[in-house]
């Protein structure tokens, strides 16, 4: 099984992670699983920074895109705290692309995603354009799908992707609700729950245009989501955009 | 995937009070079945999780057809037993956990059930959700003969599997949650491919998402033609032998 399509991955990651053994996670052994799967383009952001430390995970990030420029994307990932911190990170990385490509991770860092630390944040997102990764989990009080809809009224020209969209089915439908009001969310399908029926019912109730691919590499296997995509009842088209040019997308729309 | 005669290890049949229009009866089953290329599958049914062991062993031994394999619901009560050995089970499925059948796995109360297991070869089923690492590590020791199937083990356990799996010959797991990346080709790096299970967790899941992972893994083809279906028909034939 490969992608038919050369695929632009919204959701990925670099480094190892805390509570299990990272598997051939190096930037090359990536590399190798993106050439089997057809993934051109994998956007990523540093798992220290989602976990530890941003300034050092930043500049990893920074280290893949200068040495393989034509096959990764880099989100500067920010931590609320302390406060200026955040915006410091966004500003030493702002040459990564245009527009920027922000990572929040409000449970890894232990911070709500509406609060007042992150308004910063959204306020340089509106005022770049920026596409903006969040880590969500359904109903969860720091980031909660359902806390994002403010946000995305409140900054509409910020592009938000719900990262996992929930995870769970019942996070799903949040997200789907956060969908149905903010033109300006995507739903991410990266996640390690394979809900049956759930592409099939973004697609119906959104459009394909809505909805991004994420492999959520290294640390979920990308077949899996791509299994779960060339599976669903939808159209070849409607499979093209998501795979590809949705994201393609996004990640042009800031360029003259 | 028809050439590799896949048997999923982990499928649910039947009307699901807690899941919904996600439920398959067994027509719909088997074109989601055919759909994907999935020749046969192992089966519990959803009402003897959410209702009553026997009630939804009866709707299995009427339900399931040629191709469905029935995993029994199991409980300890001698009587329970008794007519759990009429249906001469290949496999079992024990839900320990208080929501379900909510009886405790040690062999104060579960003994009888278990020697019947290893006496007769009887594949047992047990989801992750439904028994602690350490109770599952003494069950594997003190019932060394009994071939456990652990279900649904999530992608974040290795440090727990991988003492299981040095120590405990006899324990097995399914794909379908099995997802981190690459974790598949490392796992038979490891142990190689004999322990692990091709499963789905259909209708809940799509099938899709494990036949993508268990295609693109870079093992051998005999390796995941055992994982496809081998392993688990090697595991069932042993009842026969």
């Amino acid at each position: 099984m490969r992608s038919p399509i050369p695929v632009f991955d919204c959701h990925g990651h670099l480094g190892t992670h805390p509570d299990f053994p990272a598997w051939k996670q190096s930037a090359e052994e990536m590399l190798q699983v993106m050439d089997l799967l057809n993934v051109e383009v994998l956007a990523i952001t540093s798992t220290r920074a989602c976990n530890n430390n941003c300034p050092r995970g930043n500049a990893e990030v920074a280290e893949a895109l200068q040495k393989y420029p034509h096959r990764f994307r880099g989100y500067i990932t920010v931590n609320p705290q302390p406060p200026g911190e955040a915006l410091r990170e966004l500003e030493r990385w702002s040459h990564f692309h245009h527009p920027p490509l922000i990572k929040l991770h409000p449970e890894c860092h232990q911070y709500p995603v509406n609060g007042e630390h992150y308004r910063p944040v959204w306020d340089y997102a509106n005022q770049t354009h920026a596409v903006v990764l969040v880590h969500t989990w359904d109903s969860d009080p720091k980031c909660g799908p359902l806390l994002l809809g403010p946000i995305a009224h409140a900054f509409p020209q910020a592009k938000i992707i719900l990262g996992h969209s929930g995870v769970t089915w019942r996070g799903y439908e949040q997200s789907f609700a956060v969908a149905a009001e903010a033109s300006n969310t995507f739903l991410d399908i990266t996640g390690s729950q394979s809900h049956r029926t759930i592409i099939e019912r973004a697609v119906a109730r959104f459009g394909a245009h809505r909805v991004l691919f994420g492999s959520d590499m290294p640390y979920l296997e990308a077949a899996m989501v791509l299994g779960r995509l060339l599976s669903a009842r939808i159209s070849d088209e409607d499979k093209e955009k998501i795979l590809r040019t949705n994201f393609a997308s996004l990640l042009e729309e800031g360029h003259d | 995937m028809a050439a590799w005669n896949v048997f999923d290890a982990n499928v649910r049949l039947g009307h699901s009070g807690i899941h919904g229009e996600l439920a398959l009866e067994t027509g719909d089953l088997l074109e989601e079945m055919d759909r994907l290329g999935i020749q046969r599958a192992l089966v519990s049914h959803f009402a003897s999780e959410e209702y009553d062991a026997e009630e939804g062993n009866n709707l299995l031994a009427s339900e399931c057809d040629e191709r469905l394999t029935p995993a029994w619901a199991a409980l300890p009560d001698p009587l329970f037993i008794q007519k759990l050995v009429t249906r001469d089970p290949q496999a079992v499925h024990l839900s320990f956990g208080v929501k379900k059948h909510n009886f405790s796995w040690a062999p104060w109360c579960s003994g009888e059930l278990y020697e019947y297991l290893e006496e007769n070869s009887v594949l047992a089923l047990v989801a992750r959700e439904d028994i602690e690492w350490d109770s599952l590590a003494r069950l594997l020791g003190d019932y060394s003969r009994l071939q456990v199937l652990l279900l649904e083990t999530g992608y974040r356990a290795e440090r727990y599997l991988f003492p299981l799996f040095k120590q405990h010959p006899n324990l097995y797991i399914d794909t379908s949650t099995y997802v981190a990346h690459r974790q598949l080709e490392s796992f038979v790096d490891k142990f190689g491919p004999m322990r692990l299970l091709f499963g789905s967790r259909l209708p809940l899941y799509t099938a899709g998402a494990a036949l993508g992972v268990l295609a693109t893994a870079r093992i051998s083809d005999d390796a995941r033609l055992a994982i496809a279906g081998g392993n688990l028909r090697r595991l069932l034939g042993r009842k026969s032998q």
